[in-house]
């Protein structure tokens, strides 16, 4: 940004005279409209990339859109019908919803309480084993979902599984178990996929704001007789509230719309109905049904939902910063 | 700047796309480009390297093959229908055919075919999935089916011998599963339909007819729910194993290969891919028709693949020269036998039939004695994605709904799918 100054300099500088009076209107036109000058290439690529492809989206979702759609090319307006069958679906109350939002909830608040503990954990560490446990989690962070996912399949997959293997030889199960064929264990597997996959983020994010945090402030807090804990929720955390504000946000963001940790699972992909969430949903109707419109719609209703929620959520942090 | 530069680029991408026009008369300088399903010949690179040299001979153009998953397949096909970035040729499995037809994105065949005096020489259960409404738009090119493969070396030390009849079936599993606690008597996959119907057939239950314009699903029927009790009842008395119940087709496979399994349904395409997993496995297994009810052999789906031309395509003698080239003669007869399939022009059928191969002939038994087709419609497709017929093996395996129930609601769900209801 400080690169501008310079050049904003000269160009306002020895006009000839005849111009003077119209000049404070042209500088500040120009100066207005400097900034969108520069950024006007950055817009174009995202209105392209980003803005057209999400206008098209809620186009489709009005209209029932299949293959013959495609190769056509014709529009095919039906309404709102796609968000009336969407919402007298059994399944999107009874199933989806409950999956996308309860899990949702739970992998959230898993991965922010234990990327803090991690943080916490973290701080107390000398330099050289900060880096070196902080890079042994980023390595989870690295692993992407697809791989991450396989290996939580093979871990807890009925027969060669060393879950099933471990709990045998334990005694705590007589026969091998197939844990994805039930709603219960197959989120529960999903949901360790999900923080493992997650933390990291949140415990080098949440570790930042902690070594900012100045110690005159918890020396104090001590010195006031404050326990570690209190420390801790009383004096820390208050100051990390912008930091935990994004941590949560983008964890929901991210966990309202897992998909390949799900779809890749077996029977994620739509032979167990009980299991499906909103991602997946979308997408099997969408690619598998060529019902297009359809799955637009339910994208539309998802990235609602994502909306309104983070709208509550930056509403509620910025009127605490206020107060 | 960049940004600017990049956003030409893609256009300029965009703009050259297929734009290999030009004489239809003469291939010279021309590219066709073609897709092929991978997996499906373990020697495929070194095939298509003699059909490329063999094609610029015959038409002086040159071929662009590119492999394509059967998993991302069907999504990469309809991005490109959207996008008319299809390719001139492309392998197309044959339950998609009549759906990409319906969708108008293939260009009839019927007159090429003709020409070329192929009529009466293609394999008619091939002909049949690809023609839709009174067109032909998939050109037969290979078939499979699937019949009873059983790992000898457990039958023998189990002391019994291959099943004929679904009675025979249960005893060899009970009798394996005593020698054997550990191993999977038989397969019983939760996630692999064409696995299932045999049964559904073989008691004299249909999938699905049709009556006028109105498909109904006969998974329910008596005879289909005899069939089913059957096939998830091995699974029921122990004989398959819990992780079964998730299985898709590749995870049987991965299991026989390791010598975990005594019996499965599998594919006459997988003995290669069986002794290629685990070279140990040669000559330790065997096949035989899928045993029917009390005797003969119940019906396996004939799943094969056709060449299909897209319209998009610039020059379509140049394209129908390519699947000829393909789909007949020595080409053909060579793809059959390195990827253990049926050709699909019937001279050259009759000559695999006559083979005594033992893991061969079983399957070519089944391939004419019993073979059938699924829902020719195009939403079968829909009901494949649905996983309409998984979902009713993996809840009634799983143990949360019985073959009632389960079959009950699967028969509502096809039958609604495939008069294009969601």
């Amino acid at each position: 940004m400080s690169s501008t100054m310079p050049v904003a300099a000269p160009a306002g500088t020895g006009p000839e005279p005849g111009y003077r009076g119209r000049r404070p209107l042209g500088r500040s036109l120009i100066s207005r409209l400097r900034p969108w000058m520069l950024l006007t290439p950055a817009l174009l690529v995202l209105a392209v990339l980003l803005l057209w492809p999400l206008v098209r989206v809620a186009l489709f979702s009005l209209q029932d859109y299949g293959l013959k759609e495609i190769v056509s090319k014709e529009s095919n307006w039906i309404g709102l019908d796609n968000f009336v069958e969407i919402f007298t679906s059994e399944q999107l109350w009874q199933v989806v919803l409950p999956n996308t939002v309860v899990f949702a909830v739970l992998s959230v608040a898993c991965t922010v309480v234990f990327g803090t503990v991690v943080a916490v954990l973290l701080a107390s560490l000398g330099r050289v084993w900060r880096t070196v446990v902080s890079s042994a989690i980023m390595a989870a962070w690295a692993m992407p979902a697809v791989t991450g996912t396989y290996v939580w399949v093979w871990i807890f997959d009925a027969d060669r599984g060393v879950f099933n293997h471990v709990a045998q030889t334990l005694g705590l199960q007589d026969a091998p178990v197939n844990w994805f064929t039930e709603r219960w264990s197959f989120y529960a597997i999903v949901l360790l996929n999900v923080v493992h996959h997650g933390f990291p983020f949140v415990a080098v994010t949440v570790l930042a704001g902690l070594l900012s945090v100045p110690n005159e402030l918890l020396e104090a807090a001590e010195i006031d007789g404050a326990g570690p804990w209190r420390r801790f929720f009383s004096v820390i955390v208050p100051q990390l509230r912008q930091i935990f504000a994004v941590v949560i946000i983008l964890s929901t963001i991210w966990d309202f719309k897992v998909f390949a940790q799900v779809y890749l699972m077996p029977g994620g992909s739509g032979t167990n109905r009980e299991v499906l969430n909103l991602g997946v949903w979308s997408y099997t109707e969408s690619f598998g049904q060529n019902r297009y419109g359809f799955g637009a719609a339910i994208a539309v209703l998802l990235t609602l939902l994502l909306l309104a929620i983070t709208v509550v959520y930056v509403r509620t942090i910025l009127k605490e910063d206020e107060l | 700047m960049v940004a600017t530069a990049a956003l030409v680029a893609l256009g300029a991408a965009a703009c050259s796309g297929g734009g290999d026009s030009g004489d239809s008369e003469d291939g010279e300088g021309k590219t066709l480009d073609v897709w092929i399903m991978q997996g499906t010949n373990p020697s495929a690179d070194a095939f298509f390297e003699e059909v490329t040299t063999a094609f610029k001979e015959e038409t002086g153009a040159d071929l662009n093959v590119e492999f394509v998953e059967w998993g991302d397949a069907h999504d990469r096909f309809v991005t490109s229908i959207a996008g008319g970035t299809t390719p001139d040729v492309a392998e197309t499995g044959t339950t998609w055919t009549p759906e990409f037809a319906d969708a108008g994105a293939l260009a009839p065949l019927d007159d090429f075919v003709a020409e070329a005096g192929l009529g009466d020489d293609l394999v008619a259960g091939l002909v049949e999935a690809g023609t839709y409404e009174e067109q032909l738009y998939g050109m037969p090119w290979y078939a499979g089916v699937r019949s009873l493969v059983y790992n000898t070396e457990i039958f023998e030390q189990a002391g019994v011998e291959p099943p004929t009849t679904w009675a025979e079936i249960e005893s060899a599993a009970k009798a394996i599963k005593a020698e054997f606690p550990d191993k999977v008597a038989v397969a019983v996959p939760g996630d692999a339909e064409f696995t299932v119907y045999p049964w559904v057939w073989g008691a004299g239950g249909e999938v699905a007819t049709l009556e006028g314009d109105t498909w109904t699903s006969g998974l329910d029927s008596p005879a289909s729910q005899e069939g089913l009790s059957f096939w998830t009842g091995l699974a029921a008395d122990g004989y398959s194993s819990a992780g079964a119940t998730t299985w898709r087709e590749t995870d049987v496979l991965d299991a026989f290969a390791q010598g975990n399994v005594g019996m499965a349904i599998m594919g006459s395409w997988t003995p290669g891919a069986i002794v290629e997993a685990n070279a140990d496995m040669e000559g330790k297994f065997a096949a035989v028709p899928i045993p029917g009810k009390d005797g003969g052999i119940s019906p396996s789906v004939l799943g094969g693949s056709h060449l299909s031309m897209f319209n998009t395509t610039d020059d379509q003698d140049l394209a129908f020269a390519f699947i000829e080239l393909m789909t007949t003669g020595e080409f053909a007869t060579t793809w059959g036998e390195q990827a253990g399939y049926f050709p699909g022009q019937t001279s050259l059928l009759d000559e695999t039939l006559q083979s005594t191969d033992p893991l061969v002939a079983p399957f070519a038994q089944q391939f004419v004695e019993g073979g059938a087709s699924v829902p020719v419609s195009p939403n079968f497709g829909a009901v494949q994605a649905k996983a309409t017929t998984g979902t009713m093996m993996q809840s009634i395996l799983s143990g949360s709904e019985d073959v009632a129930t389960a079959s009950a609601k699967a028969a509502e769900e096809m039958t609604s799918l495939l008069n294009g209801g969601s």
